[in-house]
């Protein structure tokens, strides 16, 4: 038998990915969001989706603005130092997105029931939180079977789809992470397909020589797709930071839905080899490469 | 002998009144990137408390960096003893009450220790949509004490009861904490005009420092809910020049913990100048 070859183009995530699936999206705050399959996701005009995320920035708020979603799961979802998010805040106050806003230890816990395949798991949570009143799908309250503690339930969450951004893979889908993982290890274990978009795909032989990087098992992975930069403007810990210059021009486009339009069309709508060209191409690459690597201790 | 600054920003005065909240030894938690934080448990790292432990993004027991605008990721991986997922942080520290100081901040906050970061207004109708709360909802309850820092003491943020309450400190006295099998500790709020603290569920908020040249009437007249006010209210102890000097050469040369701070409308001005330092730096600009 070949060795599998798990290794598809941008494009293939329509081979995956389905209108009204709902899609885990890994990273966290302005770091590790797939942003290449996100954009992917818009040009390939997939449609209803519901979109997880624990702590999401731009990756939602941009398939929010480019009308891909249908509803929200989330637990934070903010341009952190540059806002509020713009076309989550506007999707949600002027045109009743529906959402399901989650704390984010429940999400967590719930992708954890999820991976290990059991309906739910108890936590000491958030007693207390109107969240727990106003979601009763998400959360329970229970009576711990030994001992009758109060506990919180927190329902398993199964994506359909988990897509994650991560350094390096081999052809056969054993991913490597050396920076902030966030939740993207659990969503892959508890979504029923997963796509990674890598840095670079490289052969085993550079996978064996460090088994620690693996964080993904090759079983759990169902398409990798090389995308450089591929968390583009968010970061690839610690390989770039994030682009601070891109975010700010993604706030001035994303003030209004009108400007936001052109966003799409400017940046999105296009090879994703010309976005990087429209983000700065090498010379942008370097000085983020550089910022991440040029840190200084104390 | 103590030399205090004479010439000290209000951003920097919180940051060190933070920083004291640090002990020696204390499990210290980062969630989103909040400069003032950062800058307070990194000043207390290599001031008092060199024994904290404190974690970041991925990173566990990072070493004290430099910090900037874009590079505090980037620097606590690299700098870190080891490194976890968001599930593997939240067993060992979170579930297991091992956390001893998580600082938060909130749209909202009220006299019964209730937090709002989702939604001002009606939840189904609302006027803000706010972030969503991440770790804040339940961590203010999980760990040790409940910090919260607010740049802008008002009425708007001090309300006697939130719109929507995200989370909550759930227990408060030590008898109720102890018995639930949480570690006591108080609520305290650390603003731009006093520190004020609540350590029983019966009792209000207790105004324990008042900044230099706040009187508590300015504290009691921007807070939206009663306040205990004692007959007689220490000065908040006043950044040292040491201090001060170590937080502008060392710890934030960029002045990214006065970046919450800034009026509206300074902001992007404040935060371009700023990321051209960055760039400066590397050789780039």
């Amino acid at each position: 038998m070949p060795i599998e070859n798990k290794v598809g183009k941008l494009s293939d995530i329509t081979k995956i990915i389905k209108d009204g699936d709902k899609v885990a999206i890994g990273g966290s705050w302005l770091g590790g969001h797939p942003m290449a399959i996100i954009r992917e996701i818009i040009r390939s005009k997939i449609k209803d989706l519901t979109a997880i995320t624990v702590v999401g920035s731009i990756d939602i708020d941009l398939l929010i603005g480019a009308g891909c979603l249908k509803r929200l799961m989330f637990s934070f979802v903010s341009m952190e130092a540059f806002g509020l998010a713009p076309n989550f805040r506007r999707a949600i106050e002027k045109e009743g997105l529906p959402y399901d806003e989650i704390t984010g230890l429940a999400v967590i816990i719930g992708l954890e029931a999820g991976g290990r395949n059991v309906p739910f798991l108890p936590y000491r949570g958030p007693f207390g939180s109107d969240l727990v009143k106003y979601r009763p799908e998400f959360y329970k309250n229970i009576k711990c079977p030994f001992t009758g503690e109060e506990l919180i339930a927190a329902a398993a969450i199964v994506p359909d789809v988990a897509i994650i951004h991560a350094v390096r893979a081999d052809k056969t889908g054993n991913i490597q992470m050396e920076g902030t993982t966030g939740t993207d290890i659990e969503m892959m274990r508890a979504a029923k397909k997963r796509i990674v978009s890598v840095e670079e795909v490289v052969p085993s032989e550079e996978i064996w020589k460090h088994p620690e990087k693996t964080k993904v098992p090759k079983f759990q992975v169902d398409m990798v797709i090389e995308a450089p930069l591929g968390a583009h403007p968010t970061s690839c810990a610690p390989h770039y930071v994030f682009d601070a210059w891109h975010i700010m021009k993604y706030m001035e486009y994303a003030a209004s839905a009108e400007t936001f339009k052109k966003y799409v069309q400017d940046y999105v709508m296009k090879p994703e080899w010309e976005y990087l060209e429209a983000i700065g191409g090498m010379r942008q690459a370097s000085i983020l490469r550089r910022l991440a690597r040029e840190v200084k201790f104390l | 002998m103590k030399q205090y600054a004479k010439d000290y920003t209000v951003g920097e005065l919180m940051c060190v009144t933070l920083a004291k909240e640090i002990e020696d030894g204390d499990v210290v938690v980062l969630g989103s990137f909040t400069p003032l934080a950062y800058a307070s448990y990194i000043l207390a790292k290599i001031t008092h408390a060199p024994n904290s432990c404190l974690l970041a993004y991925a990173a566990v027991d990072f070493r004290p960096f430099q910090l900037s605008f874009i590079r505090a990721e980037s620097s606590a991986t690299r700098g870190s003893a080891l490194m976890w997922t968001m599930l593997e942080d939240l067993n060992s520290v979170h579930l297991k009450g091992r956390g001893d100081v998580e600082a938060i901040s909130s749209i909202q906050a009220d006299q019964y220790g209730n937090i709002n970061l989702s939604v001002v207004g009606e939840y189904d109708r609302p006027k803000l949509r706010g972030p969503g709360g991440a770790g804040a909802p339940e961590v203010i309850k999980m760990h040790r004490k409940m910090i919260g820092y607010f740049p802008g003491h008002s009425k708007m943020t001090f309300v006697p009861k939130v719109d929507v309450i995200t989370g909550t400190r759930y227990l408060i006295g030590a008898q109720e904490r102890i018995k639930s099998g949480y570690r006591p500790g108080p609520i305290r709020y650390i603003t731009n005009l006093c520190v004020m603290t609540k350590e029983e569920r019966d009792k209000p908020f207790r105004i324990d420092f008042l900044h230099p040249g706040v009187k508590a009437e300015d504290v009691v007249s921007n807070t939206g809910f009663p306040l205990e006010v004692p007959s007689s209210i220490p000065e908040t102890e006043k950044p040292t020049e040491e201090q001060v000097r170590l937080l502008r050469e060392e710890v934030d040369p960029y002045g990214t913990l006065n970046f919450d701070f800034k009026p509206g409308k300074e902001r992007l001005g404040y935060l371009k100048e700023m990321l051209n330092k960055e760039l400066q730096a590397i050789g780039y600009a």
